[in-house]
């Protein structure tokens, strides 16, 4: 077997003396949804940061494409194809649509003006909305402020943002939360899309019946400690739940 | 109390009536010259203009660095001192280079580049205070206004430094209208930072940054860097106030910026900027600065106690904070 599309090896994190991460060993191949579970605490949000660049592991390694990476900070992630929708939401309310879909990615006018940094905000406009819809996601008008969007529709954003810059992986963090069933149904559409595109998708979510309906393999973290890791097929709903509470190991 | 909230709704609807802030605060300003003209007929003159634009230029230079500060979710409140300081250094430099008996404009261009280079390195010590030692903004300024203070009376035994070029003050001559060289310098400067703040990278990040630190983090923009340049800017800009001083004055006077990052964060909250980052806009900040210039000369001149200057402002603020609310509030009412 090839090495997996993205890997950590014995990652842990603490913060101050909260474990937030120990000993974990993490993989994602391309084309699979992984679906990453735990209860409150158990150090979802803390795996993806490192996955994502945004924290230091205090140890422990990372290898994208069987290549050992440190990260200095999210921007090596992304430019290396990682992209991460982060929990608590990773959009600037006062900036539009289009601004936060090209944040630290902007397009520049042709030119001199250009060199000094001045903006084409209307290529970025014409282009974040074609990027949003290829994606698949109602997409509100990318030339208004993301203060004055849904909750919703923020999160449509922020996955759209996500998926249309992915190349190679990319990592949701409860992105189903705050949606109706609708919205939450056409996530799940976006990731299967993704999935189909080769690209190697991490999703975290507490609604363990979407987990299960779009994850080919599914890992259970609980306080900090990968407890299960194995096809979807050998879970079900109480199986599942109970691996995630504790009341029964895989 | 009751008067307020009426104020407040009644403020509202001629903003919904023009829908733009910037609009609202020009009219502000029309009424205050209709006003001060009516008690006196004087205030209505060139003169009076070009007194009031000598005032306007140093406090918006150092409203502009406010500015993007704000926006970016910081504050600044060492500029005041850093005019001081940059003034002192540069009048140092420019006596030393009179009595070396050098050209009076390579002394005048030598002293700006000393005292923007002064500027600057007091903000890459706030950024640096900011960025590496975590310390709030609100600590690390207050920290560096301190010592800029301190060090500017030190180094000019607390008295203004001559014995520089007489061509500077030559330079304070209005000859445009009511606006001098370094007005027009000024002027240059405004329409500079509006442009790098409203339509490039820089302004973009900044607003960024004020709006969702974690969000620029994490699209790659690199954050601390950005902070450092945009104290840096701050102090360059109070750099330049200190020169425009020194123009004006015809010396360094190590007081010369006294109180000025109170009056450039009225001025850019005036201008609508919300200290909880951002929002605000340079065209605000511009119109800020010109309504809290021309109260004090209005003042003046109909005869009231210039102290009376403060309790105007304090008003102006408080209308600015409440149209905040209500723009806020309105925005989140209609979802
Ligand atoms: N920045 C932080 N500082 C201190 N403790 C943290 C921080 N982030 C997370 N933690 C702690 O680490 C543990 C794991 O948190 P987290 O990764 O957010 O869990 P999950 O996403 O699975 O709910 C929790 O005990 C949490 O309180
Ligand atoms: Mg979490």
């Amino acid at each position: 077997m090839s090495a997996p599309l993205y890997e950590v090896r014995n990652v842990s994190k603490k913060y101050g003396s909260v474990v937030a991460l120990d000993g974990a060993d993490f993989q994602i191949n391309a084309g699979e949804i992984v679906g990453l579970v735990g209860d409150n605490g158990a150090g979802k949000s803390t795996l993806v940061k490192i996955l994502s660049g945004a924290h230091k592991p205090t140890s422990g390694e990372i290898f994208l494409d069987g290549v050992s990476q440190g990260w200095d900070s999210p921007r090596d992630a992304i430019e290396a194809g990682v992209e991460t929708l982060y929990q608590d939401s990773g959009l600037a309310p006062h900036l539009t649509v289009s601004a936060n879909v090209f944040l630290g990615r902007e397009k520049y006018v042709a030119g001199p003006f250009g060199k000094l940094g001045f903006l084409d905000n209307k290529a970025m406009h014409k282009e974040a909305h074609k990027d949003l819809e290829r994606v698949g996601i109602a997409v509100p008008e990318s030339n208004r402020s993301v203060s004055q969007l849904s909750g919703g529709q923020r999160q449509a954003v922020a996955i759209g943002r996500a998926v249309s810059w992915a190349s190679k992986v990319i990592i949701l963090d409860e992105p189903t939360n705050h949606l109706g069933a609708r919205q939450a149904g056409e996530v799940l559409q976006v990731m299967k899309a993704a999935r189909a595109k080769g690209l190697g998708v991490v999703f975290i979510s507490h609604t363990l019946p979407h987990v299960l309906d779009v994850s080919d393999r599914i890992v259970v973290l609980r306080l900090g400690k990968i407890v299960a890791n194995a096809p979807t097929s050998e879970f079900d709903a109480e199986k599942l739940l109970g691996t995630i509470t504790g009341l029964n190991t895989l | 109390m009751n008067q307020v909230g009426t104020d407040a709704k009644s403020l509202k609807q001629v903003r919904m009536l023009f829908g733009n802030q910037q609009f609202l605060l020009l009219l502000v300003w029309f009424a205050m010259v209709a006003f001060f003209t009516a008690f006196n007929s004087i205030f209505f003159s060139m003169a009076v203009f070009g007194n009031i634009l000598l005032d306007w230029a140093p406090v918006v230079l150092i409203a502009l660095g406010q500015t993007f500060v704000i926006i970016s979710g910081g504050i600044d409140l060492s500029v005041g001192s850093t005019v001081g300081l940059s003034g002192v250094v540069a009048a140092f430099q420019m006596q030393h280079m009179m009595t070396n008996g050098d050209n009076q404009w390579l002394a005048i261009a030598v002293g700006t580049l000393v005292a923007a280079l002064v500027g600057i390195a007091v903000g890459l010590v706030n950024g640096f205070l900011i960025t590496k030692t975590k310390v709030v903004p609100f600590i690390a300024t207050l920290v560096t206004m301190g010592a800029a203070a301190g060090l500017a009376i030190v180094y000019s035994g607390g008295a203004p430094v001559g014995g520089g070029p007489d061509k500077a003050i030559e330079l304070s001559v209005p000859w445009f209208g009511p606006f001098s060289t370094p007005g027009l310098i000024v002027v240059g400067i405004v329409i500079i930072c509006g442009l790098f703040l409203h339509l490039a990278r820089f302004g973009r990040y900044t607003y960024a940054i004020g709006s969702n630190e974690f969000a620029a983090r994490t699209a790659g923009i690199n954050v601390n860097r950005h902070y450092l340049k945009v104290y840096a800017l701050s102090g360059l800009l109070a750099g330049l106030a200190g020169m425009f001083f020194y123009c004006r004055l015809g010396s360094g006077a190590p007081t010369s910026g006294y109180g000025g990052e109170l009056d450039a964060i009225a001025a850019v909250v005036i201008g609508g900027a919300a200290l909880t980052g951002g929002i605000g806009r340079i065209s605000g900040t511009v119109l800020g600065a010109l309504i809290l210039t021309t109260t004090t000369s209005g003042l003046i001149i109909i005869g009231v106690a210039p102290d009376w200057k403060q309790v105007v402002v304090a008003i102006l603020i408080a209308a600015a904070v409440l149209l905040q609310g209500n723009k806020n509030g309105s925005r989140g009412g209609s979802k």
